[in-house]
């Protein structure tokens, strides 16, 4: 099998212009498998457009009831400890075996707004069934239904904006779903915290249920003809993969997708414990104020998220992506550190405003460098796939890791332990990672090596 | 209905029992805590004598029947004097919101030794699981039924460390602050615990 994907990039986007606008792909010289030659370039209607925004909005909302509140709810319904960690690991396996299977579902869909409608609705119907039904087996049911839509939803989503926008219009759009998803969840964290205190832990599951038809209300506003398939997919193949395998092994050849999702585990090791662990420490050193400054840590980065999103987005086409990785991965282990050497709750909380910047980081440059580096292969979400499963396992050992060291050693050396894992990824990044943004105009070997090693 | 089906069709059929047999009972409600605590003698006891499934209810006896053809014993409760207590919220004495008691501590004898609480948090990030003295919850002050009241504020608390199992147990007491109790030594803490209460 010739596999001429890695670079691909290089020789198929324009020689030497300068970003483009949000949406115009650009006709003259279309990279070879992209888009066949006099393709027109993508003219998503505003009404999609605006449709998508929205769309990631309410699917924040939704999500964000379903995360450690689930634990939450199950021990107000008298369910025991044992029962609800059964619960979430099962959760949290599946959402980890998912990816991949998750990523190929929606390569292989030819309506990806059915797809993410399905997933949407899959989801607030597993909410529903926490509400009205939290017996054990309907709530397993129910978390494993979750966790497997979500698998799908992600990159439906990504996939309808890849298909609405095209590779060109990515960054800044993915720039605007990070606003409104960070947008999204820092309003629902708050309007759920306040739900489930002063009504009670069901009521929040009844309006992550709720919030499932103005989702697919946003949704119908995307039009399905403004997404082109094969765009929303990263392209075409120039021939069909013959053997069942031969997706994945495309993926895996990629090797900047593999520097990536390595990295990118890493931060995830480090980032995924330092909140809880921070809400730990805030709860045993500020009792009366450390339920809302836990709340303010985690709205107000989402706020902070919200602001800087396009920004990134528009950043990483015009400085590329490695500067900002590097901005997002180097801001993380300091965080760490802070976390380790500040004890004033206060000044903790402060602090925890650097989680925005790499959340925006995170948020923009995952799909994008995913979307750069499967130009042209058929399997952008497959290849997302991969790197959220590489994620996940970062994110499932985080907690487990952080939870020994902060019990053996304390959470100040939990915390550096963290920071050096941040670092090791930062490392990681810098050393391994390529440029990914697809413009020649870098010193790249003519036969695309150059791109493998920055 | 998953956990313990035989239990709970017991308990709808004692139930249904009761209603029909028998008025209502309107005792008292601090018994049944402090019943359980000073039962511990005849509780050990009465399982061996018969096979009821149910032993706690010798010690209020408050209503003894028989289950259908299987003769098994068991006893009817007035609602208003059991309850469980899994789940329930924690109150301080001054109204604080300190967290649900998410599992309880008992020591050879079966006594309630402590409650786990699950112990602040927002939608469930950074809480910590604590354990408090048995003896400072109180399961009849509060109003609202599902509501228990722990004579501890949130300052009190908040430093305790974190409950795992299998570790040393730290229970934080009444009246004091955080008060390291190891585990294989609880019993020098029971004489108090009774006349705190």
């Amino acid at each position: 099998m010739k596999l001429s994907v890695a670079p691909q990039w290089p020789h198929g986007s324009r020689p030497d212009d300068k970003p483009v606008g949000r949406t115009t792909e650009h006709p003259g010289k279309p990279p070879p498998r992209d888009l066949a030659p006099g393709e027109p370039p993508p003219h998503p209607s505003p009404a999609s457009l605006r449709g998508l925004d929205w769309f990631v909005f309410f699917v924040a909302n939704v999500q964000t009831g379903f995360g450690p509140f689930i634990s939450v709810y199950l021990t107000a319904m008298a369910w025991t400890q044992v029962e609800i960690g059964i619960v979430l690991s099962i959760g949290s396996l599946v959402s980890l075996l998912g990816q991949m299977p998750g990523g190929a579902i929606v390569d292989g869909a030819r309506s990806e707004r059915f797809v993410a409608g399905l997933s949407v609705a899959v989801i607030g119907a597993s909410a529903l069934i926490f509400a009205v039904w939290p017996s054990y087996v309907a709530v397993l049911g129910a978390s494993v239904l979750h966790a497997a839509a979500s698998c799908v939803l992600g990159p439906a989503m990504a996939a309808i904006s890849l298909g609405l926008v095209g590779h060109d219009g990515m960054s800044e759009r993915l720039g605007r779903n990070a606003r409104f998803a960070a947008i999204g969840n820092g309003v629902a964290a708050a309007a759920m915290g306040a739900f489930g205190y002063w009504i009670s832990p069901r009521s929040v599951f009844v309006v992550t249920a709720v919030l499932l038809v103005p989702a697919l209300v946003a949704l119908a506003f995307v039009r399905t003809s403004d997404i082109d398939p094969k765009r929303a997919h990263g392209g075409e193949p120039e021939k069909a993969p013959q053997r069942p395998l031969s997706s994945l092994f495309v993926a895996s050849r990629l090797r900047p997708l593999l520097v990536f999702s390595a990295s990118f585990m890493l931060f995830q090791l480090a980032n995924t414990a330092m909140l809880p662990l921070m809400g730990s420490v805030l709860t045993m050193r500020s009792g009366r104020w450390a339920t809302v400054l836990i709340a303010a840590s985690i709205v107000v980065p989402q706020l902070l998220v919200a602001l800087i999103s396009p920004w990134i987005g528009r950043r990483a086409q015009i400085w590329g992506r490695r500067p900002l990785l590097i901005l997002g991965f180097a801001v993380l282990p300091i965080r760490g550190v802070l976390f380790a050497v500040i004890h004033d709750p206060n000044v903790l909380v402060i602090a925890q405003l650097l989680d925005g910047v790499s959340a925006a980081v995170f948020g923009v440059l995952v799909p994008l460098v995913v979307a750069d580096v499967t130009r042209g292969t058929g399997h952008f979400n497959l290849a997302l796939g991969v790197a959220g499963t590489a994620i996940g396992i970062g994110a499932t050992v985080s907690t487990t890791l952080a939870g020994y060291a902060s019990d053996h050693l304390g959470s100040s050396a939990a915390f550096l332990l963290l920071a050096a894992t941040a670092a090791l990824g930062l490392l990681c990044i810098g050393l391994f990672m390529p440029e990914t943004r697809p413009q020649p105009s870098r010193p790249t070997g003519p036969d695309g090596a150059g791109v493998i090693r920055a | 209905m998953h956990r313990h089906p035989r239990w709970e069709v017991a308990a709808a059929v004692a139930i249904a029992v009761a209603l029909a047999v028998s008025p209502c009972h309107a005792r008292s409600h601090h018994h049944h805590v402090r019943g359980a605590a000073h039962s511990a003698a005849p509780r050990a006891a009465s399982p061996s004598a018969d096979k009821t499934p149910a032993p706690a209810s010798v010690a209020l006896g408050e209503q003894q029947t028989e289950l259908g053809k299987s003769g098994t014993l068991a006893i009817v409760f007035d609602s208003r004097d059991v309850q469980p207590v899994l789940g329930k919220l924690v109150r301080s004495s001054t109204g604080e919101d300190m967290g649900r008691l998410v599992d309880v501590v008992v020591d050879r004898d079966g006594q309630p030794r402590a409650a786990i609480i699950d112990f602040g948090g927002f939608l469930g990030v950074g809480s910590r699981k604590i354990a408090v003295d048995w003896g400072v919850l109180d399961f009849s002050r509060e109003a609202d039924k599902n509501v228990i009241r722990a004579e501890l504020t949130r300052d009190q608390v908040k430093a305790a460390p974190e409950f795992k199992e299998g570790g040393p147990v730290v229970v934080l007491g009444a009246s004091a602050g955080p008060q390291a109790v190891p585990a294989p030594t609880p019993e020098q803490k029971s004489p108090q615990q009774g006349e705190q209460k």
